[in-house]
This record gives C-alpha cells, structure tokens and sequence, in this order.
C-alpha cells in the first residue's frame, strides 16, 4: 500500500532512459493483464511493464523503488493496446522525480479515457473489417486466412504501442519544464482532474445493480428501479463511499474489505439481492 | 472420438497458449479464425478447422445472425466447436452449442482467478514494500500460468470425454448457483476497493464536489447508449477543462501576490 511519502528522498532527475529500456516495456506491455483481478484489474501488471523504466530511475534496493512500487501497484485499468503511452508519461515523470502526487494523477487522468479511444480503434474497427475478410477466406479453405490476419491486427498493434511509447516519454519530458515553474498548482490540478475521473469511473465502471423483486400481486415492486428513480448508480456511489469510509476512518485494510464484499455477494445472492 | 496422445498434448498446449493469449501476449492468436486452424490442424483436418474457425469468428463480430446462446467465452467456444466438429462431422452451428457448456465453465474458471487474485495484491504490496520487484514478475507470471492451466484442463476433459462432460461439468456449478453469482457479485465491487484506495491518497476535503461532478456527468453520458465508446472521453475534456482553470487561476494569483509584493518593495 502506499504509504503517505509525497516526495522522493532522491530529487536529482535521473538519466533520461534510453530507447533500449523503452523498446523493453513496450514488449513487458504486453503482459500487462497477466495478473487481473477485481479490485486494482491491472495494477500489478502495470507495475511488472515499467519496472526496467523504473529500476533505472531509483536504482536497485533503493527506498524511492520501493515508494514508487507502492504508489505503481494502486488500481489502474486502461485500453491493453494503448497502455504505453500511460506508461511514457508516468515514466518521464518518474525520471525527473516529479511530486507523487502529481505521476499518481496524471496516471489516473490517462488511464480512463484511453479505453474508449482503444475499444473504438481495435474492437469496433480493426477487428471487424480484417477479421470480416480474412474470416470469409477461411471459410473458403485458404490458410491465408488466419495468416493475414495475424499479420495485420500485430502490425497494428505493434506500430501503436511503440509509436505511443517514445512519443509520450518525449512529450512528457518536453512537458515537464513548464510544469516544475508551477509545481504546487499543477499538482493540485492534476489531483482534482484524478478525483473527477475517479467519481466518473465509480458509474461507469460500477456496474452492480439488485435483482430483488417484492411481490406485489400482477405488479412486483422492482427494486433497482425505484433505486434508479432516487440516484441511478446509488449501489457504486455507497459502496464506493463506505469502503472509503471503513479504510479513512476505521483503519480497514483492502483485503478486509475484500472479505467483507465477497460475505456481501454470497449473502445477497442467497437472499436474491443479486 | 478417438485421438491420440500426442493430439491430446498438441490441444492442451495450444489451449495453455491461448487462454492467456486472451488477455495477454498477441491478444489475436485466441481468436476464433487463428485458433480453429490451429486445432483443425492438430487433429488432422485443416479445412474444417477453418471453415468452422472463420463461420464462429463471424458470428462473434457480429456480422453474422446467430440463433441461440452464444458461448460467453469465445477461447474455449472456438477451440471446443473444431473439435466437436471434426469428431462428429457436426455443422457449425450445432458444434458451437455443443461447445457451450465448456466455454460457460471456462467464464466460471475466469471469475474464480480474478477473484482470487484480488486479495494477492495485498501479497504485491508486501513486495513493493521491500522493493521485491522480481516477486512483482513472478506473481505477473504466476497468475498467466494458472490462467492457461485452468482452460487447458477443461478442453482436455472435453477432447477425452467428449460432449456429456461439458454437461457433467456445468452441473456442478448449477448445483450451487448462490456461489457463482455471489462471486461474480463480489467480483464486480471489488473494484469500488480500488476507487476507495485511490480516493483515500488523493481526495482532500476541498474537493469532495469535484468527486460527484464527475459521478454525475459520467451517470448523465452513461444514460446515453450512443455515447458509450466516448463517454470517458467527454468527461476528461470537462474534467481537463475544470482543471486548467483552476491551474491557470492559482497560477494569476500567485503572480498577482508576488508581483504585488515586489512592487510595493520598489516604491519603498
């Protein structure tokens, strides 16, 4: 967990990491969902993609690697083939040892809107139209197929994720000189543009809802629905702000509240909440 | 059905690979059009592999009607489909509901891993701790393999036991449908743990308007079906806009205070 460092010990910006160590997170980028789950989703992989970035900045064994390990490890989700140009940006603000504060908001204000650029690119358009073509080629008997199509989505992919990664690790460091002048605004900008992203992520992302039906004669009372008529997105926004709650004010740790949440969903699914 | 050992090792393998591959690695080779040549090939019928690889991968884009349930996992529903298909010379369309039951166990296998690794992560904040970053890679690691192992169990069980064992399989977990659902329940808040922990570091209590501006805006776009690509877009515009401004504010009247200051000292 991170702990409330919002500086590093080490000010010095670090060398500026060369193409190697980027071409090298480019191709770690690709594991980027190996260890999903549902409360941080990529967290983890997140942080196994820009470690080389990051043990090059702090150095091994050091105790900014561990500070930055700890704030790189929070919840983190965005589109997987977009994911390196999070990764420049976080990274040239990590090398010239920007507050934590700011790489964490930045961090979150990226990660979010990529993922509807991505689904747009490589879901609703690149795989349609190749898959759409080759797929009628398959049917047809020709192993050209499944080869082309290989060919074309990896070509894609590839010349996006290295293309993101240079170009936002220069536009970061280009970035960064005009952002130390106003260091103490930028930080509070770039905190309020996260918590506004947060607040939007808790509905968009918030998708539990109640199947819970009171019968009422030919018309059962449908819960959600009268829900939905108070606050639509009411179960996200009161979990969301009472996790808050039982971690700010209580001490609660994650996997408490992990716990508590799986008690929650087993419970309600035997009572028909869920 | 009868394949052999070999044949059998070939699927398992394939199935290790693209498993991950859905989540992971090329994030292409799992689809339906890839992997049925593949498994067409391995089991010594090529054509079909791909006559039925590309007819399941039509459907899954959506450019191609398809009656009855669609397998909610497309991995095991492409791979499972070729193998019904060349065991028992089945059209497309029969095979892939015969595939069903397999691929709505490998969604089943999904939910338990992603929900185990929920509390590992408190495992990946020990490591960060002690700046174990080879840990980090090895649990990254760690987790792709159980993933490819859990799929690659279950194709197999339906390569040597044919169809029947896709129903066996499903009834087991239809004997207890409360844990399921509550696990995927419980999956699907675990995320709120996220927001919390992030909104725990970065919330001060000047900007709990900030947090509902953004809840509402994204529950006002969420109610507009045609923006669902976008919406997160449209919010971080207003959002970038709220926070420029407030940025370009502080940054005036820090410069208004100083110049202030700086010219009173010049008249003195």
């Amino acid at each position: 967990m991170a702990s409330n460092q919002t500086t590093y010990t080490n000010l010095t910006p670090a060398q500026p990491l060369d193409k190697k160590t980027l071409n090298k997170m480019v191709w770690r980028s690709l594991n980027l969902q190996g260890s999903f789950n549902y409360e941080r989703m990529q967290a983890n992989g997140w942080l196994y993609g820009i470690l080389p970035g990051l043990l090059a900045i702090h150095g091994e064994g050091t105790d900014d690697l561990k500070t930055s390990m700890g704030h790189n490890l929070e919840f983190f989700n965005t589109h997987p083939f977009l994911v390196t140009f999070v990764m420049g940006i976080v990274l040239s603000l990590e090398q010239q040892k920007a507050d934590i504060n700011t790489i964490r908001a930045v961090r979150v204000a990226a990660m979010g809107p990529l993922g509807g650029i991505g689904d747009a690119i490589f879901w609703f358009t690149l795989v349609p139209i190749a898959a759409g073509i080759c797929s009628n080629m398959a049917i047809a008997g020709s192993i050209m197929g499944p080869i082309l199509f290989l060919l074309i989505f990896n070509l894609v992919q590839f010349a996006v994720r290295f293309f993101l990664m240079h170009w936002s690790y220069n536009l970061g460091t280009k970035a960064i000189e005009l952002l130390t002048a106003n260091a103490k605004e930028f930080t509070r900008a770039a905190s309020m543009l996260g918590v506004f992203i947060v607040g939007a992520l808790t509905s968009n992302y918030g998708g539990t809802t109640t199947v819970l039906e009171i019968p009422n004669g030919e018309s059962p009372i449908v819960l959600q629905s009268i829900l939905d008529g108070v606050l639509p997105k009411m179960i996200p926004l009161a979990l969301t702000l009472g996790l808050f709650f039982l971690m700010k004010k209580k001490g609660w740790t994650p996997v408490a509240c992990i716990a508590l949440l799986l008690v929650l969903g087993i419970l309600g699914a035997l009572v028909g909440f869920f | 059905m009868d394949f052999n050992v070999l044949q059998i090792i070939l699927v398992f393998v394939w199935v290790f690979i693209v498993a991950i591959d859905q989540f992971d690695f090329l994030e292409s080779l799992y689809q339906p059009i890839v992997s049925g040549a593949v498994i067409g090939a391995i089991l010594g019928d090529l054509k079909t592999g791909l006559i039925v690889g590309g007819t399941y991968q039509l459907m899954t884009i959506g450019n191609m009607p398809v009656g009855g349930a669609q397998p909610p996992n497309a991995v095991i529903g492409g791979v499972m489909a070729v193998v019904f298909a060349i065991a028992s010379g089945l059209d497309t369309t029969a095979a892939v509901g015969l595939a069903v039951p397999f691929a709505l166990v490998g969604q089943y296998m999904v939910t338990l891993l992603f929900t185990v690794m929920s509390p590992m992560m408190s495992v990946a904040d020990k490591m960060a701790e002690k700046g174990d970053h080879k840990g980090i890679v090895r649990l990254n690691w760690l987790a792709m393999g159980a993933l490819g192992l859990l799929f690659a169990v279950v194709c197999t069980i339906g390569l040597i036991g044919g169809a029947a064992m896709g129903n066996a399989l499903q009834s087991v977990f239809d004997a207890v449908p409360w844990l399921m659902t509550g696990l995927s329940a419980a999956g699907g808040m675990m995320r709120f743990v996220g927001f919390a922990t992030l909104l725990r570091i970065m919330l001060s209590n000047e900007h709990w308007g900030i947090y509902f501006a953004g809840f509402a805006l994204a529950t006002i776009i969420g109610y507009i079906p045609a923006l669902s690509g976008s919406a997160l877009i449209l919010i971080a515009f207003v959002g970038i806009a709220l926070a420029l401004s407030d940025f370009q504010t502080n940054v005036a009247i820090r410069n208004a205070g100083a110049n202030g200051n700086g010219g009173d000292d010049d008249g003195i």
